[in-house]
């Protein structure tokens, strides 16, 4: 198992260095001058001519692309254009915002998902299933662009609950983590309850029930531990899109994230800016591989990772 | 190793405690005395040297003050300087106040001033100000409190650049690792800047033109246009201005106590012709265009009343305004009529075949996208089909840039100096040397334009602007759509604010809560 886990530590290199290489040629390629939006209207050919000189953009673009790579190496991401920064340091304001929105819609979407497959599970076919089913439905049909503001009119206009938007104390994380989790209690939802609802029907329940185990430790123990197998993979997937920013609930609810950031610097061609985002993207889908590889480990210790 | 629920529990506690490190004091306890401005974007760079997008310069106003400053009827004034005097077309002398400091105590004299420019001229300065100086020749410190700005030509708009924020000399430039926004020596105070959320500014205490009224302000980004009104209704934001979209207007009225003001902008949309296009560097085509577009209608129906037809860029608060030029008023016989002329008849009549196709192209803005339906539809009934192209704004500015267009939709922001005409319609001006996009060429425009800029007369400007502005009016290398009001929400006990056309907030160091 130690053998598979550095096997995929090594392999983190190429992962990142094949997205840092795409991206590299995908803002280089794409039409747009960061030139034109630094020096903005006024400025001379000249002077943007020299601006280009002296931010190395009139070097062949093999060259940039092993200048950017060797300042990579020496853990230096660059300095945003627009804003003039440390590239490390504006992510780095931006990253507890958009952490602290995904762990929160992510326990949203636990706690609802793993509440309503379970009570569906078990009374399958009854309205508590059928609910659960509806929710997914609903969960899945409705876009957080209109969930968002809705919430917002319910619970902050309306009854004067919390918050409009923003990012500050735990009132301020309710609306979005919710506008973000739902969406995804409707996946998991659906996802867990078959998953129970199979593994309810395996041999090894029934074995379990005539050792005279309780209902409660059958379900624990036996069912829910064999079907978190078929959610964990979702459930990594999705926050890895939750850490990667969610640019429309980010944007609904004036939170500062990393979504918002990426596309800014996209927006305005701030080429240092974007790369260090995806690197940052990159990295997180990569380490939650990992870490959902661990625990697939855990949930099931009869998976072993031989190689 | 660690057992399984060790490592959940260690699990657990990490996680909650990065939850509630990551919290921080509710953005709702605003300090008693302060003021919640709502704005689109977040202020990328506040030191006035390198400012551009609209906050930055807004907000940056507020904390740098500047040698002349504009009012509110876009009429330069004396702030930092206490009087100024052209000795000769080319050298203007500037005494300056004594006794003001920057926030940091330090006092401000020539020195700064004379830094201020100086490092905006250097060579690897990376500043966008850098072209709009390219006239001064050298600024001489005569004395402590007196300098001297010689320029290399007679250059009348040279004064508009004395407009610029003057910073604390020795402050680094933007790309040097220490920079920080330099203090100012304004009326507010940088407090803090939080990245992507907000910008604090507290009241200058010592401010030479008096204390401001309010302790502080709070801009707070909030980028959707819904939920900035929401905000406003919950109470959470006291001051909007504009980037509202127009139907939230009457809602705003209906459902909140705002005090909603309209104001004539500067702020100029115009229709951008391709002219080395084979069909659109026919005059009597543009006119055409100008004839079929019903303006009125779209300012009705779509913009709600916020916005002013417009017949030019210089709008009517501008000095050099012109209002004699010509006219065109919605007119699809006439817009057929110079079609014909033109020798595009329509094939078929009212037919379904078009005179010609041209493309249209716009930011994908969803208020954007829908006054170009509008137009579509409008050209439709002349006999003109429009392809309409949405883009993302730096594809969209990059092709406009390069000429890769037919027609596009784009406005001016913040006209003071009629001079910008010669930015964008000089033939000199084609990109990348300046901004006559639409490649237009007119040697009577030209030489008009040339000797605008050399009069430092400003009654013989007028009428050399006048001229320009009569032959563009009938060239139409723009055809002109509207300027934008500025629309200010705000609550009713907010006093004393006065709205700048060109959507200055400047005002706001004179604004008192009631």
């Amino acid at each position: 198992m130690k053998r598979y886990f550095i096997h995929r530590l090594l392999l983190l290199l190429p992962t990142l260095l094949g997205a840092l290489t795409l991206v590299f040629l995908l803002v280089h390629l794409i039409p747009g001058d960061p030139v034109d939006v630094m020096l903005g209207e006024t400025a001379s050919a000249a002077d943007k001519e020299e601006l280009r000189r002296s931010l190395g953009f009139d070097r062949p673009l093999a060259e940039q692309y092993r200048s950017f790579f060797a300042g990579l190496a020496f853990g230096n991401l660059g300095r945003s254009l627009y804003e003039q920064q440390s590239v490390a340091m504006i992510i780095g304001a931006r990253l507890p915002a958009t952490l602290q929105l995904a762990l929160c819609a992510m326990l949203v979407a636990v706690l609802t998902s793993f509440l309503l497959a379970t009570l569906a599970a078990k009374k399958r076919g009854g309205w508590i299933d059928r609910s659960a089913l509806l929710f997914s439905l609903l969960g899945l049909s409705l876009p957080n662009f209109w969930l968002g503001p809705l919430l917002m009119i319910l619970f902050s206009i309306q009854l004067g609950w919390l918050p409009v938007s923003g990012r500050g104390g735990v009132t301020h994380l309710v609306l979005p983590s919710f506008t973000l989790g739902l969406g995804m209690a409707a996946i998991l939802t659906r996802i867990l309850r078959a998953g129970l609802l199979q593994a309810a029907r395996e041999d090894y329940v029934q074995t379990a029930r005539a050792k005279g185990l309780s209902e409660k430790q059958v379900w624990l123990k036996h069912v829910l531990r064999n079907a978190l197998l078929s959610v964990a993979t979702v459930m990594s997937l999705q926050f890895g899109s939750l850490l990667t920013g969610s640019l429309i609930t980010e944007t609904i609810f004036s939170w500062p994230g990393l979504g918002r950031l990426t596309i800014q610097a996209i927006q305005t061609r701030d080429y240092p800016l974007v790369q260090g985002c995806v690197l940052v993207i990159a990295t997180s889908y990569v380490l939650i591989n990992f870490v959902t590889d661990i625990l697939y480990k855990l949930i099931d210790p009869r998976i072993t990772y031989a190689r | 190793m660690l057992s399984r629920t060790s490592f959940y529990f260690l699990l657990s506690i990490f996680l909650l405690v990065l939850f509630f490190v990551s919290c921080r004091p509710s953005s709702e306890n605003r300090p008693p005395g302060y003021l919640v401005a709502a704005i689109e974007s977040y202020p990328l760079q506040l030191d006035p040297r390198y400012a551009t997008d609209a906050n930055s310069v807004r907000i940056g106003n507020l904390i740098y003050n500047s040698l002349l400053r504009a009012d509110e009827n876009s009429e330069l004034r004396p702030e930092l300087v206490e009087s100024w005097r052209v000795v000769d077309d080319l050298t203007y002398v500037l005494d300056l106040r004594k006794g003001i400091t920057f926030h940091d105590g330090r006092p401000l004299t020539a020195t700064d001033v004379k830094f201020t420019y100086e490092s905006i001229l250097q060579a690897d300065s990376r500043s966008p100000k850098r072209g709009l100086l390219e006239p001064l020749q050298a600024i001489e410190q005569i004395a402590s409190y007196q300098l001297k700005f010689r320029l290399t030509a007679p250059h009348a708009p040279f004064v508009e650049q004395l407009t610029l924020g003057i910073v604390p000399s020795g402050s680094p430039p933007a790309h040097d690792v220490t920079h920080r926004p330099p203090a100012g020596s304004g009326p507010f105070i940088l407090a803090g800047m939080e990245s992507g959320e907000k910008v604090t500014l507290k009241a200058n205490p010592n401010y030479w033109d008096g204390k401001p009224q309010l302790a502080g302000l709070i801009f707070r980004s909030v980028p959707d246009a819904m939920v900035r009104v929401l905000e406003f209704k919950k109470g959470s934001v006291d001051f909007m201005q504009n980037d509202l979209e127009p139907d939230v207007l009457p809602w705003l009225a209906r459902n909140t106590d705002a005090d909603i003001g309209s104001y004539d902008g500067t702020t100029y949309q115009y229709i951008g012709i391709n002219l080395s296009h084979p069909i659109l560097r026919n005059v009597k085509v543009r006119q055409a265009l100008a004839c079929a577009v019903d303006r009125d209608r779209i300012i009705r129906h779509v913009l709600k009343g916020t916005v002013t037809k417009a017949n030019g860029l210089l709008a009517p608060i501008n000095w050099a305004y012109d209002d004699t030029v010509q006219r065109w008023p919605y007119d699809p016989t006439r817009a057929k009529r110079l079609l014909d002329e033109a020798g595009f008849a329509d094939p078929d009549g009212d037919g379904p075949l078009p005179r010609f196709r041209l493309s249209f192209k716009t930011t994908n803005i969803d208020l954007r996208r829908r006054i170009a339906e509008a137009l579509k539809e409008q050209l439709h009934h002349v006999g003109i089909e429009l392809d309409v192209r949405s883009y993302e704004w730096a594809t969209f500015f990059s092709d406009v840039k390069k000429g890769n267009f037919h027609l596009y939709s784009l406005a001016w922001v913040g006209v003071m100096d009629p001079d910008i005409l010669y930015q964008i319609f000089h033939s000199l001006s084609v990109p990348p040397r300046g901004d006559n996009r639409g490649r237009y060429m007119n040697r009577e425009v030209d030489r008009l334009l040339d000797q605008g800029r050399k009069t430092t007369d400003r009654a013989k400007r007028k009428l050399v602007y006048a001229q320009a502005q009569q032959i563009l009016a009938e060239d139409l290398p723009y055809v002109p759509l509207w300027w934008w009001k500025n629309v200010i929400v705000k609550r009713p006990s907010i006093e004393g604010f006065v709205p700048y056309p060109d959507g200055e907030l400047i005002s706001l160091q004179k604004v008192s809560w009631r």
